[in-house]
């Protein structure tokens, strides 16, 4: 069995009264992809906040690299290599793209191979060197996630959690980026958890997904899997 | 970190060299115009109040409605100390005890609230922090400490420490040195943050609280952090101001919110975040108060007019035009227009 990374068991969490998600287990692999994959309002940006750090989980654990940081707050893991791309792609706007980039090496592990980070993030985003002196809030839809996705990439994660990458992107912007991501994970050897809506391509890169609804993971398993289980998808994800 | 950061005091330096002169020039100014000192001192007092508030509200974003509460704990703090030495002696030692004690306080109230309310975002931070104020006020007359609603006079037992002569030197010409002293930390601790991690942390975080987070900053950390560095400031300028200075502190002055209101229009008049603006915000603001009280209210009353707080409605309509065409205020409207050699020196 391949060693996993991440490991999420019974995760309960929620804002204020309501609680969103109802006790999810999952787990990325060293070097695999995992998707969660459901209808809106499942939980899913839900569970990332709350594997992030940026919400409190109720109960339950997280695991990364074999230490127990259920209740770490972001910062720590950021600096332990968790990384998330937010929802919306949170840029500053009216800063530079370079500027940008170099916020994202604020952890000690980005700041000691800022150089070589920069480097590797144009080698992958070549569009991002072009434009590093434009402002970001001028950029194309695709490249403010590129540069999201860049200045995530400049802290040196092992794990890069990716909230809905492909929202509000043409169809082939989208898939530019899902593509990447798997570029990514074989030269970089990064670990990916990937929430998205784009179904078909993101079943195409991971090796493992979830379908979770309603704060519950319905449905589990290697892509070929479910999608033998069509009328299943088609039943939680209206496809 | 033991190796001190000489590029970041470097550019701290550099970039605080321009409001230190205009404060210079405001000292000059202090002593050569005659007659016209206190409304030096009056400029240099909402310069200082506005460059504390800036530093939590300009790098954050945040907006403290109790600000002033580090005032009074500061002010109060300072007539602890000299409580404690009346009888005992001690003679000037007064004032840099009175200042550690008033930094301590407003310090700590800084942690305390910063701790419960920085939790809090936009409008609920603001009603929070209006509720510290508010309630630190009715604690103080409620329960009839500190001298209660009446408050605390020490005008008497700072003349038995120093002497009445000391007094007159230590209430006047003295007070108002280290008013200009503390303008002068208070710049250095701006430009100096600004230069560091924290600064671009706080910048972050001003931007996108989110997103910061996101980049794995401690947001709670840096945000405390300024909170507290802007409270202790604060609290000297509330000591210097109202205990040494006036030799009294009443809660109906020393918690008054027009004072928070007033650090908020500098600061947008002048511009958030820069170093220069709280000083032009209160240049302008007291320009307009002293114009209209001075010129134009003396002409209105003599036509049968009462014209008392004028400069509030005049100020109004500024404060509207700037918010809607140099939304960064004076300073920023300069530095987005200026050439980039200018804009150097605005920051």
């Amino acid at each position: 069995m391949t060693k996993q990374l991440l490991v999420v068991e019974n995760l309960e969490a929620g804002y204020g009264e309501m609680q969103v998600l109802w006790g999810i287990s999952l787990s990325v692999a060293e070097r695999g992809i995992s998707a969660v994959l459901g209808p809106n309002g499942a939980g899913k940006t839900t569970l990332l906040r709350a594997v992030a750090g940026i919400i409190r989980p109720w109960s339950g654990r997280i695991t990364f690299s074999g230490e127990d940081v259920t209740l770490s707050p972001p910062h720590v893991k950021v600096g332990k290599g968790l990384v998330l791309v937010p929802e919306g792609r949170h840029l500053f706007p009216e800063l530079s793209v370079e500027e940008n980039l170099l916020l994202g090496a604020y952890t000690k592990l980005g700041r000691y191979n800022l150089e070589e980070s920069l480097d590797l993030v144009y080698s992958v985003f070549p569009r991002l060197k072009e434009r590093r002196e434009q402002r970001a809030g001028t950029l194309s839809g695709g490249e403010q996630q590129m540069l999201a996705i860049g200045r995530a990439l400049m802290a040196r994660p092992t794990l890069l959690m990716l909230d809905e990458p492909s929202q509000g992107l043409a169809p082939k912007i989208a898939i530019e980026i899902l593509d990447i991501l798997q570029r990514l994970r074989g030269e970089w050897g990064l670990s990916i958890l990937l929430v998205e809506q784009n179904i078909v391509k993101s079943l195409e890169i991971a090796d493992y997904a979830y379908v979770i609804e309603q704060g519950r993971v319905v449905l589990e398993g290697e892509p070929e899997e479910l999608s033998k289980k069509g009328d299943l998808i088609k039943a939680y994800l209206g496809i | 970190m033991t190796v001190i950061d000489w590029f970041a005091l470097r550019t701290s330096l550099k970039r605080a060299a321009p409001a230190l002169a205009l404060y210079t020039i405001l000292l000059i100014l202090y002593f050569a115009v005659p007659g016209k000192s206190q409304l030096i001192a009056q400029i240099l007092f909402y310069a200082v109040l506005g460059q504390a508030f800036n530093i939590f509200m300009g790098m954050t974003g945040y907006v403290d409605f109790g600000y002033v509460a580090f005032l009074a704990a500061g002010a109060y703090g300072f007539s602890i100390a000299i409580l404690l030495l009346s009888g005992v002696g001690g003679g000037w030692m007064f004032i840099p005890l009175g200042l550690l004690i008033a930094a301590i306080i407003a310090a700590s109230l800084a942690g305390l609230v910063g701790a419960i309310a920085l939790r809090l975002r936009g409008a609920y931070f603001a009603i929070a922090t209006i509720g510290v104020n508010e309630g630190l006020r009715y604690l103080v007359e409620g329960l009839n400490i500190l001298g209660g609603s009446i408050g605390l006079y020490i005008v008497k037992d700072m003349k038995e420490l120093v002497g009445r002569e000391g007094y007159q030197l230590a209430a006047t010409t003295l007070a108002d040195m280290l008013m200009f002293l503390l303008a002068g930390v208070a710049v250095l601790t701006t430009s100096l943050i600004l230069s560091t991690r924290m600064g671009f942390a706080l910048q972050a975080i001003r931007e996108d609280e989110d997103a910061a987070r996101a980049l794995g900053i401690n947001v709670t950390k840096y945000k405390i952090a300024a909170f507290m560095i802007s409270g202790v400031l604060g609290g000297a300028l509330g000591a210097l101001n109202w205990a040494l200075k006036g030799g009294v502190v009443e809660p109906a002055q020393v918690f008054l919110i027009l004072y928070t209101v007033e650090a908020i229009v500098i600061v947008m008049l002048g511009g958030a975040g820069t170093l220069l603006g709280p000083i032009f915000g209160a240049l302008i603001y007291i320009g307009l108060n002293f114009t209209s009280n001075v010129y134009i209210a003396p002409v209105l009353e003599s036509a049968g007019i009462k014209a008392t707080g004028l400069h509030l409605i005049i100020l109004a309509p500024i404060l509207l035009a700037v918010i809607i065409a140099a939304p960064q205020g004076l300073v920023g409207a300069i530095r987005s227009r200026a050439p980039s050699r200018l804009r150097e020196i605005v920051v």
